[in-house]
């Protein structure tokens, strides 16, 4: 490789370097990770865990563990970004599949699929044009659509979707199966 | 039901995985097949990037300014420690795990097609390692829950040891690979290495008495720095017993 920086747009570079920099013992790198990214990280965890407090507490954990684990992070195995999100995910997934989801649930408005009140479609509508992901949910019918976000930007279960949309258990798992894979056979 | 899922199948589990939809004994499974199953690992991984661009859609909010305080003070905490030995245990036999260590009806399927994969392997081992120094006295052949060779246990002549991944093990982020080995029932499962990754590894037996005929080994998943309690607290990947090498 030639001595030249290459950044890509999305700063995919600079997160994979930084990433090698923590592995390295370098705590300023996963500072520079943390200015980057931990704004929309609450914005993420908060659309999944609800309350303000829970979300802080799930980028600290996010944290301590991208800063354990940046070392096995594997560039071949995808962008650095995407494992930076998976790990804030699964721990807000991991805090509302606890105890404390009992009063989670209590405190479900039905009104709002997420949390900032946006519609399902002005959510969609903030990914770029040229985001194949926008593109291929805008193919599917609205209501499927809506159950795959309601999913994701949720963190809601196959049960809690069929609770939260009145529908049987089996027709939600069947419908969100089957928009799935046109979702990926769009995608490919 | 078909007793063999189709491809879409483990597609569809893949992205239901990755999404966050799954709870109880699918959960479990979509998560055994993410550590055991290569193809099924890329799949999710695959998924966690489509669906990515939908958390680039969350509004920002500014954390309190404390809380980058909080995540280094999380981090001046005291790591734990990596090697159990010579730190006392508790008494034996007081959770699962020491029971599923001695219950032989848990050891007993995967072991009968682990002696057989361990002969072979060993003789295969034996004769190709025969002419050199390093030739291991014991071999232990670790299966996967799939009854999969995983990985290899060399015991050498001079009483060190070695663990050799057959294929790749993958490591959910956080997670280490622990190795474990119980040569003595009343003490349980001794930590004797941690890897971030499959690669050979040495294996810390030295402060062990000589490895034995039948003598456990496993590998479980681990928090980073290993097991907090020196126990075996996650799943285990594989494991197999010692085998005198031809």
């Amino acid at each position: 490789m030639d001595q030249k920086v290459t950044m890509t747009e999305d700063g995919s570079d600079l997160l994979a370097r930084a990433l090698a920099r923590c592995a390295a013992g370098e705590r300023a790198a996963l500072r520079e990770i943390y200015e980057s990214e931990s704004a929309r990280m609450i914005g993420v965890a908060l659309r999944i865990v609800r309350r303000r407090e829970l979300a802080e507490e799930v980028v600290q954990d996010g944290f301590v563990r991208i800063w354990q684990s940046a070392a096995s992070y594997d560039a071949t195995r995808g962008a650095p970004r995407a494992w930076l999100y998976t790990i804030i995910r699964n721990r807000a997934l991991n805090i509302i599949r606890s105890e404390k989801r009992t009063d989670l649930v209590a405190e479900f408005d039905n009104e709002a699929i997420v949390d900032d009140a946006a519609t399902p479609d002005a959510i969609v509508g903030r990914m770029a044009d040229s985001e194949a992901l926008r593109h291929c949910l805008e193919q599917l019918p609205a209501v499927r659509r809506n159950l795959i976000l309601l999913a994701y930007l949720k963190g809601l279960s196959h049960g809690e979707i069929a609770g939260r949309v009145q529908m049987p258990l089996g027709t939600v798992k069947s419908w969100i199966r089957r928009s799935l894979l046109s979702l990926r056979e769009c995608m490919a | 039901m078909n007793a063999t899922p189709l491809p879409e199948d483990h597609e569809a589990l893949a992205a239901e995985y990755a999404i966050g939809l799954l709870e109880g004994a699918a959960l479990d499974h979509a998560e055994h097949l993410y550590r055991a199953d290569a193809t099924f690992t890329q799949r999710v991984d695959a998924w966690r990037a489509r669906l990515h661009p939908l958390d680039m859609t969350a509004r920002e909010t500014v954390p309190d300014a404390a809380l980058w305080n909080r995540i280094e003070a999380r981090l001046a905490e005291p790591q734990p420690v990596k090697s159990r030995q010579g730190q006392s245990v508790p008494a034996p036999h007081r959770n699962v795990f020491d029971r599923l260590w001695s219950s032989l009806g848990f050891w007993r399927p995967a072991g009968l097609i682990a002696a057989m994969a361990s002969l072979v392997l060993a003789v295969g081992l034996g004769l190709a390692l025969r002419e050199t120094a390093r030739a291991p006295v014991l071999v232990a052949v670790l299966m996967t829950d799939a009854n999969q060779p995983g990985a290899i246990v060399n015991v050498l002549a001079d009483g060190r040891a070695e663990l050799v991944p057959l294929g790749d093990i993958p490591v959910p982020a956080g997670r280490v690979l622990q190795i474990w080995t119980l040569w003595d029932q009343v003490r349980g499962p001794v930590s004797v290495g941690l890897a971030n990754a499959a690669r050979r590894l040495e294996l810390d037996i030295k402060a062990l008495p000589r490895t034995v005929p039948t003598q456990l080994f496993e590998i479980t998943l681990e928090p980073q720095g290993g097991s907090p309690t020196g126990r075996p607290t996650g799943p285990i990947l594989m494991k197999g017993n010692a085998t005198t090498a031809l």
